[in-house]
């Protein structure tokens, strides 16, 4: 088993279209039959910069992207020389003929990698049917529908179906694709085509981002509102909400503020409904305080930090799991918390409404990671798997916080049929009165953490993938698990153990693991290696061999195939 | 039927010094509700953190003691979720102006159907006596011994100038007033503010309650519009309290969703497994 690719990149500016392109394209090959993978970068700008997207085409279900592609399409003169380097030896690169201002240094890499270089005057040809210059891009995808050898009905299908609502010359814009498929400038030694079998049931599979997985997560366990406050790469979550709220009936409220989110979703799951909001780092901070008011008030609370790479404002829009010590260690006090991360639009899916449960059954704060390139990048994914059953932990009981052996304490809703109900942060004793005694205090602390350990026995084990008697594991979570997933598919003789609940840590599984005699490697799209300084502290066991990424890309596969092959 | 203010008090006693006017704005928010006949576990209450908030556990409603400055965000997340419940937020002069100002400011734009009593002393009175926005210009307080050097916020102006629907000044030192402001902040559908001018004999000994009772008059009704409320409001000489400005014709921001228009049921109510299918045909 190999999994092989065929991977088309777009480069251009912010507002160019290289949106609509990529998802007609990455629709398309989807409609006849082909799995792909597409990945965004793009700037925090509104206009200019040099953004693009890319969509891995493979012969299996795949969630990550390469670094490399075969052929680069160029939208603005200065994207060439972002992504020239990205295009693999015998690789195609269209282009506008004006646009082209190459250094020898690059002239030597396409001779060098036998590049062929094709110019496109895409504005001329769709003016010569009667298009508009604005539907260049649509000559430009015919072209290279023509270069992949595919047949054109389902791209014509997935057009029609893009722009039927919209208020456009649809005729056109078949016209200009037809034209850039029939166009005389592509010879025979130039087309790429796709050389795998299409899987014709795949057609009914789904193209869905991370944040839409989340999303559908949160409507399917009955989350009833959202409040939010944009921040990428979260803010996507706020849009797909928004834009089905007519039909799902879900409260949307746009905060002053990520404090003011937070509270809101505090005093919402209070009185017994599902609240949810999702942030990025710079947000979370401001939510922290909030996190822990519910740590000791034991309400239950579900917030999504989807990570991106540095700190202060960092880069925007590009990838990074540099807050798993944020979700940690985030807000003052000890209390107990839970922490999930997600990696694909499945587990995204399933982990959303198990994060509903887990925070009102313990009462507890629960943080979903994610991050950009699980956030954005669109997914093609047979299904969804099955929605889970609800649990709310809802039980009578004499005293709010009474003390049991689980930590967890009788829970109602707030309601005119039942007992008065009191939540306060102040430390408390059994009925919610303040207090300042040693003894509450002390009491009342372990009756909390008891609840840790309580969800440690309930929470799955990490799943382990690949080889039985590996040489290699690795070990990690997020977006990074992706990429090593793909992997496993070319290299069958090493293993993966990847996490999705990060706190609280399971970590048998590495120590067994580490007593076969398997090399053990930490993988992690970070600078610091904070999954790993938590294993530690947690097992006391220290992954030494590790590969960190922390420049604002995900990792590609190329990382970790020359990894093993060093 | 009025509720007797018995069925709202429990067994724990109060913390608050002798003469604090925290005890009258406390007994007016229990008559209040009861003789609005709202019970105990139809009505939330979201305290701050300060002399005020320390009232959460002393009296029996839902209640929930949250984070200095976000009583009122608290109480707007809850207030969402079940309309059925009557929630008010209490909160001092230094969590409303200080810590938490912006959310003062959004919940009257959106005007929420939630009641808000500010608890006016002057002060950070729990974190003994710094000077808030409304202490006195050039007056001595912690840590300032020269006298605090910023000028103060007028707490009506500030209401008044985000176009409330609702906006009252009641005192601690009258009790029968405030519960029959606190009446009409709980029945007015949205955003009610109430100002509480509340005496603290602690550390802000100048706000006497004979320095308020030869400056308070109380208001026959309220003014019409909104710039004699604001001139109201900003008298120098004498503190006019009653219920100053009211607009019924705001829709508060629940009424204006339009995707809850034709529900009959609060969000508490719809918490169930929901099928995404059809949800799932447009990622096909
Ligand atoms: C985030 C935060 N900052 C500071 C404090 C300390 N603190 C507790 S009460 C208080 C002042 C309260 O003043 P006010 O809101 O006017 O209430 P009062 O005590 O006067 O009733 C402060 C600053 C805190 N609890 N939390
Ligand atoms: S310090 Fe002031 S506000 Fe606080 S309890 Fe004493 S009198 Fe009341
Ligand atoms: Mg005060």
């Amino acid at each position: 088993m190999s999994e092989s690719r065929l991977i088309i990149k777009f480069g251009g500016e912010s507002g160019q279209g290289i949106n609509t392109l990529g998802q007609i394209l990455s629709k398309s090959i989807k409609e006849s039959g082909f799995y792909n993978f597409a990945y965004r970068e793009y700037p925090s700008l509104i206009k200019g910069g040099v953004a693009s997207y890319q969509i891995d085409i493979s012969d299996e279900q795949i969630a990550s992207s390469s670094r490399y592609c075969n052929i680069l399409s160029i939208l603005s003169k200065d994207a060439i020389h972002d992504y020239l380097p990205s295009v693999s030896p015998n690789g195609v690169v269209i282009y506008n003929k004006e646009d082209l201002e190459l250094s020898q240094e690059e002239n030597n890499y396409i001779k060098e990698n036998n590049i062929t270089l094709i110019s496109l005057d895409t504005i001329k040809m769709a003016l010569e049917v009667q298009g508009i210059e604005l539907m260049a891009n649509m000559v430009l995808l015919g072209f290279i529908w023509k270069l992949l050898g595919l047949d054109t009905k389902p791209l014509e299908e997935i057009v029609r179906d893009t722009f039927k609502d919209k208020n456009v010359d649809l005729e056109a814009e078949i016209r200009c694709a037809m034209v850039g498929y029939n166009s005389n400038q592509i010879k025979n030694d130039v087309l790429k085509p796709i050389t795998f079998k299409p899987k014709m049931k795949w057609k009914d599979s789904l193209n869905i981002t991370g944040n839409e997985a989340v999303a559908l997560g949160a409507i399917s366990a009955g989350c009833r509102a959202f409040y939010a406050y944009p921040m990428t790469p979260a803010t996507s979550i706020f849009k797909y909400l928004g834009d089905t709220y007519k039909k799902t009936g879900i409260l949307i409220k746009q905060a002053e503020n990520e404090i003011t989110a937070a509270q809101l979703v505090m005093g919402s799951m209070n009185m017994g409904t599902r609240a949810m909001t999702a942030t990025s780092g710079g947000g979370f901070d401001l939510m922290t305080e909030t996190i822990s008011c519910a740590g000791i008030s034991e309400t239950p609370m579900v917030i999504v930090l989807a990570q991106r790479v540095g700190a202060g404002t960092g880069v925007p829009t590009w990838t990074g799991a540099g807050d798993l010590s944020l979700a940690l260690h985030g807000g003052h006090g000890e209390f107990p918390r839970c922490i999930m991360s997600v990696s694909n639009p499945q587990d995204a899916y399933t982990l959303t409404q198990e994060a509903f449960n887990i925070a009102e059954t313990y009462q507890i704060p629960v943080i979903l990671l994610t991050d950009k390139q699980i956030a954005e990048s669109i997914f093609n994914i047979k299904d969804l798997p099955k929605p889970i059953d609800i649990e709310r932990g809802i039980s009578n009981g004499e005293y709010r916080y009474e003390i049991t052996d689980s930590g967890i304490s009788p829970r109602w809703i707030p309601s005119i049929n039942n007992p008065t109900y009191l939540q306060t942060s102040d430390e408390h004793n059994i009925t919610g009165e303040s207090t300042e005694q040693s003894n509450d205090i002390v009491e009342m602390s372990d009756k909390r953490l008891r609840k840790v350990e309580t969800l440690r026995e309930q929470i799955r084990e990490p799943e382990y993938f690949g080889s039985k008697n590996p040489d290699i594991v690795f070990v990690g979570y997020g977006s990074a698990g992706n990429t090593v997933g793909d992997t496993l598919k070319r290299h069958p003789d090493v293993g993966y153990l990847h996490y999705q609940y990060i706190y609280p840590l399971k970590y048998e599984k590495i120590i067994e693991i580490d007593g076969k005699g398997a090399r053990i490697v930490l993988i992690e799209n970070n600078q610091t290696g904070d999954f790993g300084k938590l294993i530690k502290q947690e097992s006391g066991f220290e992954i030494t061999e590790r590969i960190l990424k922390y420049d604002g890309r995900p990792l590609f596969l190329e990382d970790i195939l020359n990894f093993l092959n060093d | 039927m009025p509720i007797p203010i018995t069925q709202y008090n429990n067994e724990v006693k109060p913390t608050w010094c002798k003469g604090c006017g925290n005890y009258a704005i406390h007994i007016a928010i229990k008559k209040a509700l009861g003789e609005l006949d709202i019970a105990p576990n139809q009505t939330l209450i979201t305290f701050d953190i300060g002399c005020s908030g320390n009232g959460a556990d002393k009296i029996n409603v839902n209640a929930f003691k949250g984070l200095h400055g976000r009583s009122i965000p608290l109480a707007i997340g809850s207030h969402l979720a079940n309309r059925k419940i009557t929630v008010l937020a209490t909160i001092g002069d230094g969590g409303c102006l200080h810590e938490g100002l912006d959310h003062l400011i959004h919940a009257i734009r959106s005007n929420y159907d939630i009641t808000i009593l500010i608890h006016n002393n002057q002060n950070f009175a729990l974190t003994t006596g710094q000077a808030t926005a409304t202490t006195l210009e050039g007056k001595e307080m912690y840590g300032l011994p020269d006298g605090r050097p910023e000028r103060e916020i007028n707490i009506g102006e500030l209401v008044l100038s985000s176009k409330p629907s609702f906006f009252a000044r009641g005192y601690s030192g009258d009790p029968l007033q405030l519960t029959d402001i606190f009446k009409a902040a709980i029945k007015h559908k949205g955003c009610s503010v109430v100002e509480i001018m509340q005496t603290c004999p602690t550390y802000n000994r100048e706000s006497s309650l004979e320095w308020f009772t030869e400056r308070i008059e109380k208001l026959e009704k309220p003014l019409l519009t909104i710039n004699d409320a604001r001139d109201t409001v900003l008298m120098h000489e004498k503190i006019k309290t009653g219920i100053i400005y009211t607009d019924n014709s705001i829709p508060t921001f629940y009424d204006r969703l339009e995707n809850r228009k034709n529900s009959t049921t609060e969000l508490i109510d719809e918490v169930k497994q929901y099928d995404i299918s059809k949800l799932l045909e447009d990622f096909k």
